[in-house]
């Protein structure tokens, strides 16, 4: 039997997000300090530290120092990152718009994915969106209807770790912190790269052409 | 007098009774189809005054009296007005009071009994009214505001629900407690009414509403939140359009790489089984009995080409016996042929057999053991030996006779 620290301990060093909503248990136990202050040394044993994101309520292990390999693995990691943001932007725009609440998807946001189908089969303009998401590289669907493209995207954002799926059995997702650290990221080349893109919706907003 | 008015009530609920599919429709498309109810119905609701016509082209709608009594029973969300004056309301408690004040003094005790009647009315109304105007403000909130879908139109829902509770809290600073307890002087029923009851009202509103306020002020912050991330997403598609060779600068290469892209990769692989751990051979069992597939190594058939079969002869196979068996077993036919019994060692030495002594006896031994129980029956084995000095119940054996029955 494992202990629960040890439980978290392999989860950060499987490279895992840790939220509430993927591992209650093990969130709660990152939640209190001394238990966390306990996993470090055994983290920094392996070089990696306890990091944290949106706003605290995300955990997960992050390299101590950065030497030649780690400094490879990041820019790797990185690459994939940056060439996985328009997939991931396009999709989390057209759950939004399609599940008619306008609503973005963060944390915790459960996705019926029977109703999802049954807007997007209606709305020929979702489809077409939902088709080239598709067949990004990240996503790598091949099928031609609607229903395996749907099935496809989502089993790869469950593997990923941006969805979980609580019930084998029910077509109900829940988005995981994973998410909230895509729009950390976001933000973050928002603010590095002077982008201003809050502005840049606005403006488009306000001259009407929405996309 | 009250018998007309008694009969007149009942008239009136009658009549809403009698035309509850009407009313409700009123109730919830706003307005009366005329076309569909006939002439003489309206026009005896128009009467009764559950029904008017705000201009002479508009449509029928119900008064905002039978409106305000739907609403409040059956507890709609859509109900969003809220009583905030109680100003007014103070002042005619406070003319109430003079006027019951005045009556006692006079000893006209029926009409000070009337003057409390209504003074008791007027204070629980009020206080109906500020719990109810809370209770909207909580379902609102409950909802988040579910009955309008965009963000942007649930900021101004919540904005005016914060204005709502401002004017409240502003209203509630009417309540002057000193001047009421001061009013009520020292009689019991008045200080009951107007300070004890008000006073509890009072407190709770107030309390409620700062906390509504909290929960208004936390709800309009996600709002903003979640109305930031929507522009963050469009933004950063536009951006894209804009310039669709746009990427990011590889902040791993920093020389501090910010804590979101420092992310440690994967280092626990999964652990091999341990055969040799005994506590685990039921486990491995289990998994192993529990497997569906079970992938045997196949032998790669070739292309079954006609094989020709030789059936000649096959070589015989001859057993060559160990030397020391054969020369057991020509002591055992030594012994049959003879009829006489005769001591292995005897036997050793006539044939000048060259094994060891002690081999020799052994192998004899066995070659008794290893017949067969039928065959064993026809030999007597008897050993010669000594006990131990020392130690009873040890035997050497020094030689044995091997004999027939």
């Amino acid at each position: 039997m494992m202990t629960e620290q040890g439980r978290v301990l392999s989860a950060l060093l499987q490279g895992a997000f840790i939220c509430q909503v993927t591992d209650e248990e093990a969130w709660r136990f990152l939640k209190s300090r001394d238990n966390a202050a306990q996993l470090e040394p055994h983290l920094a044993l392996l070089n990696r530290t306890l990091s944290t994101t949106a706003e605290g309520d995300v955990f997960f292990a992050s390299f101590l120092t950065i030497g030649e390999n780690e400094r490879k693995v990041l820019t790797q990691q990185f690459q994939d990152t940056a060439s996985n943001l328009v997939p991931l932007v396009e999709w989390l725009l057209l759950v939004q718009q399609a599940n008619e609440s306008d609503m973005p998807i963060t944390m915790g946001s459960a996705i019926r994915l029977n109703e999802l189908q049954t807007t997007i089969e209606d709305t020929p303009a979702y489809a077409e969106q939902l088709e080239k998401i598709s067949r990004y590289r990240m996503f790598g669907s091949t099928s031609v209807n609607l229903d395996g493209q749907l099935k496809q995207v989502f089993k790869r954002l469950t593997e990923m770790g941006y969805l979980i799926k609580p019930n084998p059995d029910k077509q109900i997702y829940l988005g995981t912190g994973k998410i909230e650290h895509l729009y950390e990221m976001l933000r973050f080349i928002d603010e590095t790269e002077a982008l201003s893109l809050s502005e840049q919706a606005e403006a488009a907003i306000s001259q009407g052409s929405l996309i | 007098m009250s018998q007309v008015l008694i009969q007149a009530g009942t008239k009136l609920l009658n009549a809403l009774g009698r035309h509850s599919d009407l009313i409700m429709q009123a109730y919830i498309n706003g307005s009366v189809k005329e076309r569909d109810h006939s002439p003489k119905v309206l026009e005896q609701l128009v009467q009764l005054g559950v029904l008017w016509r705000p201009e002479a082209q508009s449509e029928l709608r119900l008064k905002s009296a039978v409106r305000t009594l739907l609403e409040g029973s059956l507890q709609d969300e859509r109900n969003r007005t809220i009583n905030a004056n109680i100003g007014a309301s103070l002042a005619s408690l406070k003319t109430l009071t003079e006027h019951y004040k005045e009556a006692l003094h006079y000893n006209k005790y029926n009409e000070a009994a009337a003057h409390m009647g209504d003074l008791t009315e007027h204070v629980y109304q009020l206080s109906e009214s500020l719990s109810n105007s809370v209770r909207v403000m909580f379902g609102r909130i409950n909802n988040e505001f579910g009955y309008v879908s965009s963000v942007d139109a649930k900021i101004r829902e919540n904005e005016l629900a914060q204005g709502q509770v401002t004017d409240l809290l502003a209203q509630l600073e009417c309540f002057r407690f000193d001047e009421l307890s001061e009013l009520a002087g020292s009689n019991r029923e008045l200080r009951h009414l107007l300070v004890v009851s008000l006073q509890q009202r009072f407190a709770r509103a107030a309390q409620e509403l700062s906390v509504v306020q909290a929960r208004l002020l936390d709800l309009l912050g996600r709002f903003r939140e979640f109305q930031g991330r929507t522009r963050l997403l469009k933004g950063f598609l536009l951006h894209m359009e804009q310039q669709p060779d746009f990427a990011p600068g590889n902040y791993a290469n920093l020389t501090n790489v910010p804590v979101l892209f420092n992310q440690s990769d994967a280092i626990i692989a999964n652990a091999a089984p341990d055969v040799n751990n005994v506590e685990h051979e039921a486990d491995y069992q289990n998994i192993v009995a529990s497997l569906t597939h079970v992938h045997k190594r196949q032998t790669k058939h070739e292309d079954t080409k006609p094989v020709d079969i030789d059936v000649t002869e096959q070589s015989t196979l001859s057993l060559e016996k160990d030397p020391l068996q054969q020369a057991v077993e020509a002591y055992f036919c030594e012994v049959i042929d003879s009829g006489q019994p005769k001591t292995a060692l005897d036997y050793f030495e006539e044939q000048a057999l060259d094994f060891d002594p002690e081999v020799w006896i052994y192998q004899v031994i066995g070659g008794y053991q290893a017949l067969n129980d039928e065959d064993k029956q026809f030999f007597a084995l008897e050993s010669h030996g000594n006990n131990d000095k020392v130690y009873t119940g040890n035997f050497y054996i020094n030689d044995i006779t091997l004999g027939l029955r």
